[in-house]
């Protein structure tokens, strides 16, 4: 099966595929990771989306698919969109969801609309500019990755450059104005540079798609880490895994749209981060949670039973199971946390309904009152 | 002008004038505020008095309709690094993917100007300011597993390391327990003692006479500013808070005694 991938494919078209898209990746990803901590990951969607017209149009005015030409053309309209929605915003009362969705719905239509006007057109060369809805990795030549190389590099050196800049207008962009930084100034480059690492990634991944490029990586990569470089860093890393993994995945499977396969891995990676993640993993939280309702049960019981022998002579008094459920207030039946005290050997069973508390047990239960009660520490 | 630039000259700050306007609906009206050097004062009114607008405005943060405003004689872009600045607690996302030292520092990063990386030198003043408010052992703790009072002070240890003259700081004790808002009082007159002056929008207005030398009332217009004795009467706190007039008569009240 493998030996007939690699006759099908030689290794040329395999490493250009697989360099520019991770290229592409990493630049989507570590942009992207700003964006999400600006809550912007939707605007990269309907950018994505409102760079189809400009595609279109760079098309139609030049005749030529060049990628820098294309790259230029969906550039401007991304541009264009993202500078509508701030305007809309600022001017009207469409608050910033509602021209988010206008302009991705309104561009992105018009983009179908001159698609469909170049199919019709007699002459054959607009073959593959369909390819942009979906994204096609193994249409990747060597000029592309050459174009997205450069482009993606500009677009780092520019990020690494106004580092800390960006990191204080992403935390707080009131603060920053104060010490004198031009706000709008910054705020349009970094816009800028994310319209770029979203377009240079278009006719791999496809317009529809592309937001998974820019939201997930950083999502992800916030899982793991509290420090902003490290996020970037893994957040760049996690975008060049899964746009190799896609794009070699959809040029090996013919007729298989890179978009969505890079969707896929990704949404793989965003999966186990939500779950695994040290700290912030949903499976270590739970078991976290779990540990500390287990030791809040067992110290519940332990007083209920304290306090019941503290209304009989002798601490050893053993106390019926069924008196502990009725007195719990936390959990339904009490036996499993009993058995739990019974093996930390701090109650024992009398018989098999009766339990009472250990000398241990009543010492751990003083100490539990006076932390609860007893004030101080 | 050559009259009026030098009687400016005496002030911390001087707001002449300052109007505000959201979408035609005016925010701050023709707003006049004196404020001598070295003087701790109080911005108090009610919500949506443009307390917060007054702030942003003379930071050059929001844009102003008419006005202007001058920090020890010259306009705000003059005196940027003189100038320190405490926004709200709640302005800010505390889930930042960074840690209490990194954002002291973010208070140097005017005197870096572009490009440049703080360094130890930077390192080393941002944690003298840490220990001022008494957090010098959160330094690497991740700001989203900070309590409110803690988050209000590294606010206030980025504040500090501006090393200014003019602070505006933005409810500095929303959200803070008893012990903070002492901490915090004692070093706003730590701030005063050493000639600097810090206007401080304020909620509490039991706390006004006990805190603050000066006091502005701010309600769209200014109702009044001075010293705490001379303008927290009852009659301007009756002006600019309206019909809450029992709870303002109970807390003159309370003052008098």
């Amino acid at each position: 099966m493998i030996d007939l991938f690699s006759d099908l494919f030689n290794d040329y078209t395999l490493r250009t595929v697989a360099l520019g898209s991770a290229l592409l990746g990493i630049t989507a990803g570590s942009l992207g990771g700003f964006a999400l901590l600006r809550r912007q990951s939707l605007l990269g969607d309907a950018i994505s989306h409102a760079a189809l017209p400009g595609i279109a149009i760079a098309f139609l005015i030049t005749g030529s698919k060049a990628p820098l030409v294309l790259i230029l053309g969906a550039g401007i309209a991304g541009w264009i969109g993202a500078a509508l929605i701030s305007i809309v915003t600022t001017r009207t009362r469409i608050k910033y969801d509602s021209a988010l969705g206008i302009m991705l719905s309104v561009f992105f239509g018009f983009g179908l609309v001159l698609l469909t006007y170049i199919q019709r057109q007699p002459d054959a060369n607009q073959a593959g500019l369909n390819s942009f809805l979906f994204g096609q990795a193994a249409a990747l030549v060597e000029q592309d990755v050459f174009v997205i190389f450069v482009i993606g590099t500009l677009v780092l050196l520019f990020m690494m450059v106004f580092w800390k800049e960006f990191k204080l207008l992403s935390f707080d962009s009131d603060f920053i104005g104060t010490l004198g930084f031009p706000v709008r100034l910054l705020d349009h480059l970094l816009t800028t540079l994310f319209v770029i690492a979203i377009v240079i990634g278009l006719q791999t991944v496809g317009v529809v798609l592309m937001s998974a490029m820019i939201i997930a990586p950083g999502a992800a990569a916030r899982q793991w880490t509290d420090r902003l470089g490290r996020m970037i860093i893994l957040a760049g890393i996690f975008g060049a895994i899964s746009g190799v993994g896609g794009a070699i995945t959809s040029s090996l499977i013919p007729a298989l749209p890179t978009g969505p396969t890079i969707v896929l891995i990704v949404s793989i990676i965003v999966m186990i981060s939500l779950l695994f993640a040290p700290n912030r993993g949903l499976v270590f939280r739970k078991i976290r949670d779990w540990q500390a309702g287990k030791r809040l049960r067992v110290d519940a019981v332990l007083v209920d039973l304290y306090t019941l022998a503290s209304q009989h002579a002798s601490a050893e008094y053993p106390h019926s199971e069924r008196v502990l459920d009725v007195m719990s207030t936390i959990s339904g039946p009490a036996r499993r946390t009993l058995k739990v005290l019974n093996d930390l050997e701090l109650a024992k069973p009398i018989d098999s309904t009766h339990w009472s508390l250990t000398p241990e047990g009543v010492l751990r239960a003083e100490r539990v009152i006076e932390r609860q009660f007893g004030g101080g520490s | 002008m050559g009259i009026n630039n030098k009687h400016a000259m005496d002030y911390a700050i001087d707001i002449r004038d300052l109007t505000v306007a959201y979408r035609e609906k005016p925010v701050l009206w023709d707003v006049d505020l004196q404020v001598p050097p070295g003087v701790l004062i109080a911005i108090v009114g009610p919500n949506g008095a443009g307390k917060t607008t007054l702030i942003k405005s003379s930071l050059g943060l929001v844009k102003a309709a008419a006005g202007s405003v001058l920090i020890h004689g010259r306009p705000y872009s003059e005196q940027r690094a003189n100038v320190a600045y405490v926004p709200q607690r709640g302005s800010v996302d505390w889930d930042f993917p960074t840690n209490v030292l990194d954002v002291v520092t973010m208070g140097l990063y005017g005197r870096l100007g572009w490009f440049k990386r703080p360094g130890k030198a930077e390192r080393i003043e941002a944690l003298k300011s840490l220990a001022q408010v008494g957090m010098e052992e959160f330094t690497t703790r991740q700001i989203s597993q900070l309590s409110g009072g803690q988050q209000q002070r590294v606010f206030l240890a980025r504040a500090l390391v501006q090393d200014a003259r003019v602070y505006f700081m933005d409810e500095p004790f929303q959200g803070v327990d008893a012990i903070t808002e002492r901490a915090i009082v004692d070093l706003l007159q730590d701030l005063r003692k050493q000639g600097k002056t810090v206007a401080v929008v304020h909620h509490d207005l039991q706390t006004v006479p006990e805190y603050f030398d000066h006091v502005m009332l701010l309600n769209v217009r200014r109702i009044a500013s001075g010293p705490v004795e001379e303008v927290f009467t009852e009659e301007n706190l009756r002006t600019t808070y309206g019909g809450r007039v029992a709870f303002v008569s109970a807390l003159s009240a309370a003052n008098r005694t």
